[in-house]
C-alpha cells in the first residue's frame, strides 16, 4: 500500500485547531481538577464527619466509575434535571474534572500525611491557626513528595482528554476522525494524531521520570 | 418543574444491561490474560543486555504508556486492518488494544520486581546450577510476584474502567447498552445514573476484594521475600 500523508498535512489548520482545543480542555481540567482536589483531600483529612463523609463518598464514587461513563451521564443525563444545556467542552470538563479531583485528593492526603506530626507541633507552637500551619510548613514540604504523583495526574488528564472525543468536542482525536472520513486516509490520521500526542506526552512523561528519581535521592 | 424519574423502562431492559456487562467482563478477561503475558514477555525483553530485544520492547512500552488509549484503539479499529489487509471485528480490536497497553503497565510492574529481588538470589540459582530461565521461573519470579500483586490489582481496576472505551467503536459492552436503552427509551437520565451505579458496585466490589487481599498478604509479610 501506499502511504498519504499530504492528505493529512494539508488538514493542518483542522489539526490546530483539534490541538487548541485539547489544550484548553487540558487546561480547564488541570486547574479545577487539581484545585478541587486539594480541597476534597482536605476534608478527607479532616477529623470532623461531616467534612469527612461526604469528601470520602465524593472520592469514592469517582474513582470507582469510568471517567468516560461520568463524562456521557454529563452530557446526556444531567441537562434534564437542569433549566439549560451542557455542552461538549463542559460535560467533558466537569467529567474529567471532577475524577481528577477524586484521584488527586488522595495524592494530597498521602502527601500531607507523610509529614512528621512534629511540624505540625512546630507550627502550632508558634502560635499558628490550622490553615498557616498547612500553607506556611506542611504544604510546602509535602508538595515536594507529591510532585511525580501530581505530574502522573497531569499526563493522564492530557490522555482523557481524548473522551471528549466521544461526545463531538473539537480536540485531536476528533479531528483525526474528521480528516481519516473526509480523505479515506485513516491510517496516515490517526498515525498522525497518535504521533502528535506521543511526541507532546514524551517530554512529560521523562520529566516525571527525573522528579521520580530526585525524591528517591534526597530522601 | 419536577421531573418524574422513571426507572421502568431501563428495569425492562435488564437483559440488554446484563449482556452488555458480560461482554465488558470478558473484553476485561481476555486483555488481563493477554496482557501478563505479554508484559512479562516485554519485562524480559527490556531487562536483556541484548540491545535487538532490549530496544524494540522499551519502545513499544513507551508509546503505549505514553499515547492516550482511545487513540490506540482507534488506530487498531480503523488504521491496522488496512495495513494488514484483515477485517478487525469491534471485539478483536479492543482484545487486542487492551492487551498489549495494559502489557506495557505490566511490563513496568514486573520489571520493577523482578529488578527489586537481590542479586544474591541470582548467583545462588546459578551456582546449584539453573540456568537463568530456570533461575527466574523457579526462584525470582516466585518472590517479585508477590511484591507485584498490590500493583497488579490496581491495574486490573483500571482495565476495567479503561474498557469502556469500546462503546465508542460499537462493542457491545455495558456503556454501549447504556447508549442503546437511552435513546431507544427517551430516558437518558435514569439509564446513564443506573449504569453509573452498577459500574461503581462492580468496580468498587473488586476493589475491596484486592484490598482484602493485599492486607493478607501484608499480614503474611515480606519476610519470605528478606
Amino acid at each position: 500500500m501506499k502511504w498519504d500523508f499530504v492528505s493529512v498535512f494539508a488538514n493542518t489548520d483542522a489539526l490546530l485547531a483539534g490541538l487548541l482545543g485539547t489544550l484548553r480542555l487540558f487546561a480547564i481540567c488541570l486547574v479545577l481538577g487539581l484545585s478541587l482536589g486539594l480541597v476534597v483531600g482536605l476534608g478527607r483529612y479532616a477529623r470532623t464527619r461531616w467534612l469527612y463523609w461526604p469528601a470520602s463518598a465524593f472520592v469514592e464514587f469517582f474513582r470507582n466509575t469510568p471517567v468516560l461513563v461520568q463524562i456521557l451521564w454529563f452530557y446526556f443525563a444531567l441537562p434534564i434535571l437542569l433549566p439549560f444545556e451542557i455542552g461538549p467542552l463542559m460535560a467533558a470538563a466537569l467529567g474529567i474534572s471532577l475524577n481528577s479531583a477524586a484521584f488527586s485528593a488522595e495524592i494530597y492526603r498521602g502527601g500531607i500525611q507523610s509529614i512528621d506530626r512534629g511540624q505540625w507541633d512546630g507550627a502550632r507552637a508558634l502560635g499558628m491557626g490550622f490553615i498557616q500551619a498547612m500553607r506556611r510548613i506542611i504544604l510546602p514540604q509535602a508538595i515536594k513528595r507529591m510532585m511525580p504523583a501530581l505530574t502522573n495526574r497531569a499526563i493522564e488528564i492530557f490522555k482523557m482528554s481524548t473522551l471528549a472525543s466521544a461526545v463531538a468536542y473539537v480536540e485531536l482525536l476528533q479531528q483525526g476522525k474528521l480528516i481519516a472520513s473526509l480523505n479515506y486516509n485513516p491510517i496516515e490520521a490517526y498515525t498522525t494524531v497518535a504521533v502528535i500526542f506521543f511526541l507532546l506526552l514524551w517530554p512529560l512523561v521523562q520529566f516525571t521520570y527525573v522528579l521520580e528519581r530526585r525524591l528517591k535521592r534526597d530522601e | 418543574m419536577a421531573y418524574q424519574w422513571d426507572f421502568a423502562p431501563v428495569v425492562a431492559n435488564a437483559p440488554l444491561l446484563a449482556q452488555g456487562l458480560v461482554n465488558t467482563l470478558k473484553v476485561t478477561g481476555v486483555a488481563l490474560a493477554c496482557g501478563l503475558e505479554l508484559g512479562l514477555a516485554f519485562a524480559l525483553m527490556r531487562l536483556s543486555p541484548k540491545r535487538w530485544l532490549s530496544w524494540p520492547a522499551g519502545f513499544i512500552i513507551e508509546v503505549f504508556r505514553t499515547t492516550p488509549p482511545l487513540v490506540q484503539l482507534f488506530w487498531f479499529f480503523f488504521a491496522l486492518p488496512l495495513i494488514v489487509g484483515i477485517e478487525m471485528t469491534p471485539f478483536m480490536a479492543a482484545a487486542v488494544t487492551f492487551s498489549i497497553q495494559s502489557s506495557a503497565f505490566f511490563a513496568e510492574v514486573f520489571r520493577g520486581g523482578i529488578v527489586s529481588i537481590e542479586r544474591g538470589q541470582w548467583d545462588g540459582a546459578l551456582a546449584i546450577g539453573m540456568s537463568r530461565l530456570q533461575a527466574l521461573h523457579r526462584i525470582i519470579l516466585p518472590q517479585a510476584v508477590k511484591r507485584m500483586i498490590p500493583a497488579f490489582l490496581e491495574r486490573s481496576i483500571e482495565l476495567m474502567k479503561t474498557t469502556t472505551l469500546v462503546a465508542t467503536i460499537a462493542y457491545a459492552d455495558l456503556l454501549f447498552a447504556a447508549n442503546e436503552i437511552s435513546q431507544k427509551t427517551f430516558r437518558p437520565l435514569e439509564t446513564f445514573t443506573v449504569v453509573a451505579l452498577i459500574y461503581f458496585v462492580v468496580i468498587t466490589a473488586f476493589s475491596l476484594v484486592a484490598r482484602a487481599f493485599e492486607r493478607r498478604l501484608a499480614v503474611s509479610g515480606e519476610s519470605t521475600v528478606h
